[in-house]
This record gives C-alpha cells, structure tokens and sequence, in this order.
C-alpha cells in the first residue's frame, strides 16, 4: 500500500509552498554540507546552554541534551488564528464540563454525557465534589495534540490536561533557530514565542486567592529525577517563581502553604503543580506519596493557596472522555466546533464496537488512559495474534477503549543520514485558560527521525522542531541580488564599525 | 527576596566545589611549572601534592613513572574516587547549580555546564603533559569567568550570599592546603636520600604562585623569599584577597548582611582566634603543619555553622 501523505512544505509537485520557499530557497542555496554544519553548531548550542530532557533508564548519565531538527515547520498566520481560535474555545468547554462533574452534572442530567462513564473514570476525583475553583476552571495550563492528515485538514488527537510538557522547549528551539537560520529572521514576520512566561505568569497571578495582590508563585517539582525537571527550572527562572519540591513546603496550622527558607517560614500563594494528583497530598490520596505536601487540598479548599492545574482536572482527558468533546461545545457554548476531532469510535456502544471488531485491521487502537504512546495498536502493523487478543480485551473491558481511523500525519523535510527527508511530524500547542484564553503561537512540533514511523516522542527517539507561524507572503529572499553573489560581506561591517567610531 | 533552604545549601556547595576545582588546578599548574623547570636528571617527586586533598595516600612508583607523576596526576585531575579531585569536583559543582538554575544567571549555569563538559571531555587526556597546562588554565579561567558572571550580573541578595559564603570557605581552606603541602613536601625532602634539595627561595616562590600570590607578594616584600615572610602572607595579609585572613574578613562582611548570622559569627570569632595563635618563628615544617590542621578545624567549625544555621532548617 502507498501511503498519501501531505508535507508541510513541499506542494505535491514537488516545490515549495509559497510560504517555505524562503526556507527552502536557502537550506539548496546551502547545499548539505553547510546544512550539516549549521545542524552541528545548533547542537552544540543547545550542549552549551544545557537544554536537556531527562531519561529514567540512562544510569549515571540523567540528562540528554534536547533532540531538535534545524529545518522548521511552517504554518500560514490566518490557518493558524483559526486553530487558536478552536483551541481556546475547546478549552473552554473542556473547564465547563469539568466544573460541571464536580458539581452539578448538569451534562448527564440532560443526557449528553453517559453516567456510568463517569463512574468507571480513572482520574476522576470523588472527594473534590462541590468544589470549584476561581473562575470555574480546572485546566489552566493545557497542551493538546494536532496532527494534519492527507486531507490537509488539522485535528485534535488528544487534550494533555494534568501536567502537560514541552512549552519549554518551544522557547529554547526558538533561541537555537535564531542564531542557525539568522537570515531567515531578518526578512520574514515570524511571530514570537517568548510571551510564553509572561502570559503564564499572568494567569497564575490572577488565580491568586481574593486578596493577594502581589501573590508569592512556586512551581511544584518531584525533582530533578522527573522527566521534564528541565522544564520546570525553566518556568520558574523565566517566572522568578519559586522552584519548590514537596519537603520545600509544610501547612501550618492556620491552613496556609509555607516554605522553608533561610529566614524562616514564608506563605506560598499559588503553586503551579507539576506532580500528579495522586502524589499531591498524602492526607487525601496516596498515604505513601513523599512528594507531596501534607494539607495542601484542605489548604487549597478552604481557598488559601490557589494550585494550577486543579487537582481532578484529568477526568477530561481520558482518550475515552475525548470523543465527546464536540458535543461539550455545542452543549455548553452551542457553537460549533472550529478544529475537529479525529473520528473516534466509542466501543462501549453496541453498533460502535461491531465496527471497530469487523474493521480493526483498518484502525487505531487506543487504551483510554495512558500516556506517551503506550498501549496504542496500530491495526494495519499488528500480526493476526496481536489483532484477536485486541478483539478480546475490547470485550472484556469495551469502557477502556476507542478506536480511530488510520491517519496518515503530514510529514516536514528533515535532515537525516540519508540527506534532506519527508519525515512525519505532529504539534503540542499550549493553552492558557482563565480569565481569559492564550494560545501560544504554534508550539512543540515533534518529529519521527525513522522513515516512515509515526513515533515522536523524545523518549524514545523522537526530535523537535522550530515552529514558526509566519505572516504574509514573501518571494525569495536572495531575489535582489544575483546568485553567485556572496553573502554581505565582513567588508560593509568593519566599514560601518570605521564610521561609529569616527563619530564617537 | 526568599531564599528556600534547600536552595541555600546547594548554592554554597555548588560553589564550593568550583572553588575547589579551580584552586586544584592552580596548584596543580604551579607545581608542573616547578618540575619542568628542573632538569630532567634531577628526580623532583610528585608525592607531597598527592596531600592537598588530605590524604594521606600511598602512591605507587612504576619503572616508568619513577616520580609518580602519573599516578598523582590521575588522583588530582580525574580519579572520580577521589570526590575532590578536578572531576568530581566539577560534577558535584554541576549537580548542585542544576538544581539552583532559577536563582542563578543564566550565564553562571552555562559557565558551569560549559565547565562540566570540558572536563568531562577532556581530563584523561590533560594527564599527558603536551595538554596538561592548557586544561589546567582552561578550568581556572571558566571559574573565574563564572565568578566574572555573578560579580556583574547577580544581584546582591541572600543567593548571591550564599555563592560568596561557598567560595570563601573553600579558597581559605585551600590557602591552608597549600601551606600543608609545603610543609609536607619540606618534611618528604628531609626525609628521602634521593631527592634533589630543591632551594627554599625556589619553593616558597612555587607556593606563592599556587595561589598566585607571587606578583602580589613581590610588590609588597621587595625582597628575597623566604619562609616565614611567605606564610605571614598567606595567613594575615587581609588585602590579598587569597589570604586566609582576607577571606575570614569577607566572611564576615557576608555574614552580616545574612538575616540572623550570629551563630556563624561566633564560628568565625574563634577561627580568628585561632588564626591569631599561631607563632611564625622559622615556620618549621612539622609546625606549620599542624598549625595549618588546626587552621583547617577552624575552617570546618565555620562550614558546619553555616549549615546549622541556613539549612538545618529544612528538617
């Protein structure tokens, strides 16, 4: 079988989109060598600035330096708006229905949503009913997964609505493309990503307890064994947050969060938690839990501490929950949905389930809650033993699974061994919700580096990419000087340092 | 601006240890220059440096490393079982500030990284004596552009503090090292038949330069070196900033803009204290060296009130 595929840059021609050819001008004007170079100085870039992700398995050696593919993938500023729009107002009734479980059920009152899903969710959280944070919102910080089929079309794969990863690097890749691609910036409107931590800063501000002007941030690390401690140092150096581990903290007796410092103790006002509900306070839920803070859900109850993301936020992301999403947004906003899902089939229905056991070697498998890729069976590569057992477990258990068509991701030229290649890619974006919503502009594009693998996750040897949502068009940027011509030369700079330092 | 306890500690250790990388490769620079002046018919042993760190190590003496050059070398340069050598301490120095990232500038934490993997990359090789003095210099000059960083670009509050106190604390032990290791390396001398009788100016001028003193010392002496004027240098004279005394001083000065110091204060009195009894007369070797062994419990007593005072809190 020939699998269609749609590359970001390349028309199916074979030239380049209108807004790559910039890019794509350059990276043949360069010629592989220099592209190799160039790959090789970014790499050590990020060597230097210590941009790492870390590896449970690696022994001694815990953080890797963070795998980035120097050629960028590009989106149209106006496609993009309309994603950001989608994402915005998905999250928004993503933190509606939330809001909605926890209190009145209201959704399943009305039939819209099935109670014995609910009853059956994994991070669904009994003991926070008739709760509601400020605002109503519970994911405050979400990162959902995009991908572009054959059909050019962008859909939403999954929401990341617990303790979603990656924005960090958004910004690092950005900071490394700079300096690889210089020329590209200078005559391109490519929109910045450094806002990032202001915007997050912005909205932990507001979620403050009423109050609290000036509120004391931490970030809330396991530490630095965690997967993504790199990027929770980056929040809080970025934020001038604290960064805080669960022995950092203690509730006093007054119900307010402390932390231990060399003056003594000093409250805590928000806390951006980045340890997983269950280990969060051992009070409430794990006992044996030592990362977590004794008190804090009674704290954050009695609305001393305000803590983002909500504990019991995930109950929204459940691969399962996920298929009803377009029906939230027409259920609590009555608008229609601007970024789809990927059709998903649900096999806890009858008519569903038949389809997905008559079809399976046609779809994608998908356990209803894990994460990083785990789990998922892939219809058209799996053996006829492999397809029967999946046929048994969605029989044994038809709650726990849905089921997508095969999609086949839209690929980015990419520098590998064997040159300049197609290879498949997907997109995290970040949302910011509150008040009011952000969308960071574009996100983390991670790439598969295999050909023809649909695996992108760094973990398991995956790269990124630089991901640039460009403004308007542009021709080439050499059309105003002839070809051979080379590039501005170190004459015209030593001439313009002569004349600074006459005038000076 | 608060200061998490936990984050304290790991800033005077981080600090720490790149102090003592740095002030390792000094020593270790000074020393290289010492031998390769010699020539090479006169047999000068590597064996009294083996004791910078403390230890009192056996050193093995190949047929093809009679002065056991290598095999000091190693044990000061790479050996990651010796948790002070140049290695360990730039992993432990790296470990520390990776977990302090949001307090430092962002440039201290690339210096240390940057120091973390040219060490890593390059310590076995700098055994070799082609490459020996360029790495050496290369690990002092990334730690002073790591102390370049924070003198212009950190702000002068209790992280900044806590970096000072670790750097302090280290060099003013380091100071008295190398005033042991003279004194061991005299003592070793007296001892052996074989080895050349290297002359007291010559040496005293390799101590001075271990902490780079020499210039420093030469402007204010304008005279021959000797002994006894080498060590008042090093232990008492408070405007050469690697003095011990002159450490003590800033110490100090740290100290009292730390909230609640007292305790360290007290520390620092009788290190004074102790500082002040010691007697120069002729700076004789077994003297000296157990003047500097109390110097250095002083020294300790100081590092463990710090810790009781600024972290202890965290338990």
């Amino acid at each position: 079988m020939v699998e269609m595929q749609m590359d970001e840059l390349i028309d199916p021609n074979g030239a380049p989109r209108p807004l790559a050819s910039a890019v794509m001008d350059l990276i043949a004007r360069l010629g592989e060598d220099e592209l190799r170079a160039r790959q090789e100085l970014a790499e050590l870039d990020i060597q230097t600035m210590g941009i790492t992700f870390t590896v449970y398995s690696d022994g001694q050696n815990i953080d890797r330096s963070w795998p980035f593919d120097i050629i960028p993938r590009i989106i149209e500023g106006s496609e993009w708006d309309r994603i950001s729009l989608g994402l915005q107002q998905r999250l928004v009734a993503l933190n509606r229905f939330i809001d909605d479980l926890y209190n009145d059920q209201r959704i399943i009152a009305d039939g819209v949503f099935p109670a014995d899903l609910l009853d059956q969710s994994v991070n669904y959280r009994p003991q926070l009913r008739g709760f509601s944070p400020k605002f109503g919102v519970w994911a405050h910080i979400s990162g959902s997964d995009l991908v572009r089929d054959d059909d050019g079309e962008m859909y939403v794969l999954e929401d990341n609505l617990r303790v979603p990863s990656g924005v960090s690097y958004v910004v690092e890749n950005r900071g490394v493309a700079k300096r690889a691609f210089a020329e590209l910036f200078e005559r391109q409107r490519i929109r910045p990503v450094d806002g990032y931590t202001d915007e997050l800063n912005r909205l932990l501000t507001s979620l403050a307890p009423d109050g609290c002007d000036d509120p004391q941030i931490a970030v809330l690390t396991p530490g630095i064994f965690n997967s993504a401690y790199f990027e929770h140092s980056f929040l809080a150096e970025r934020m001038g947050a604290e960064l805080v581990e669960g022995a950092d903290l203690v509730v006093g007796d007054d119900d307010f969060v402390y932390m231990k410092t060399i003056e003594g103790l000093e409250r805590v006002d928000v806390i951006y938690r980045r340890i997983d509900d269950l280990f969060l306070d051992p009070d409430v839920f794990r006992e044996d839990s030592l990362l977590g803070v004794p008190g804090l859900i009674r704290s954050w109850q009695a609305g001393k501490v305000a803590l983002a993301n909500a504990p019991g936020a995930g109950v929204a992301d459940d691969k399962v929950v996920y298929a009803w999403v377009p029906d939230m947004i027409r259920y609590y906003l009555g608008e229609e949905p601007i970024v789809a899902n990927v059709p998903t089939y649900r096999t806890m229905y009858e008519d569903e389930r038949r389809h997905v056991i008559d079809n399976i070697g046609d779809l994608v498998l998908k356990p209803a809650n894990e994460s990083g890729g785990y789990g998922i069976l892939i219809g058209s590569r799996a053996t006829k033993d492999e397809l029967d057992e999946a046929v048994r477990a969605i029989e044994a258990d038809p709650r726990n699974w849905v089921a997508q068509p095969i999609l086949s991701l839209s690929t980015v030229p990419t520098l590998v061994d064997e040159g300049v290649e197609g290879r498949h890619v997907d997109l995290r974006p970040f949302v910011l919700t509150g008040e009011t919503s952000y969308v960071t502009p574009g996100g983390l594009t991670r790439v598969a580096l295999r050909k023809d693998s649909l695996i992108v996750n760094s973990s398991q040897g995956g790269g990124s990419k630089d991901t640039w949502i460009v403004d308007g068009r542009y021709g080439s940027m050499y059309d105003s000087s002839p070809p051979d011509s080379p590039p501005r030369s170190s004459q015209s700079q030593s001439q313009s340092q002569t004349q600074r330092g006459e005038d000076g | 601006m608060v200061l998490l306890a936990r984050t304290a500690d790991r800033l005077y250790w981080g600090a720490r240890y790149v102090e003592r990388a740095e002030d390792t490769a000094r020593i270790v620079r000074a020393y290289n220059d010492l031998v390769v002046d010699y020539p090479s018919d006169e047999l000068l042993r590597w064996d009294p440096l083996a004791a910078i760190h403390g230890a009192a190590v056996d050193i093995e003496h190949p047929a093809d490393d009679p002065a056991g050059e290598r095999a000091v070398l190693r044990l000061l340069i790479e050996d990651r079982a010796n948790t002070s050598s140049i290695a360990s301490s730039v992993t432990a120095a790296r470990a520390n500030l990776r977990t302090t990232r949001e307090v430092l500038p962002r440039e201290a934490w690339q210096a240390v990284n940057q120091l973390a993997q040219y060490v890593d990359s390059t310590a076995s090789a700098a055994i070799e004596r082609q490459l020996r003095d360029r790495f050496l210099l290369r690990v002092v000059e990334i730690s002073r552009r790591l102390d370049g960083v924070l003198e212009s670009t950190m702000t002068r509050a209790n992280p900044y503090r806590m970096l000072r106190l670790g750097r302090l604390v280290e060099r003013a032990d380091m100071t008295t090292r190398v005033l042991g290791v003279a004194a061991a390396g005299i003592l070793y001398m007296e001892r052996s038949d074989d080895a050349q009788q290297v002359n007291e100016e010559v040496r005293w001028m390799n101590v001075l330069r271990s902490v780079s003193a020499l210039q420093m010392y030469q402007r204010r002496v304008r005279g021959p070196i000797d002994a006894m004027t080498a060590v008042d240098f090093l232990l008492n004279y408070s405007s050469f900033p690697r003095s011990v005394r002159g450490c003590l001083d800033e110490i100090r000065s740290v100290l009292v803009s730390l909230p609640a110091p007292q305790p360290v204060l007290v520390a620092l009195d009788e290190a004074e204290a102790t500082l002040a009894t010691i007697d120069l007369d002729g700076a004789e070797a077994e003297r000296l060296d157990s003047a500097m062994d109390r110097v250095q419990q002083a020294i300790a007593t100081i590092d463990q009130a710090i810790h009781d005072r600024f972290v202890g809190t965290i338990d």
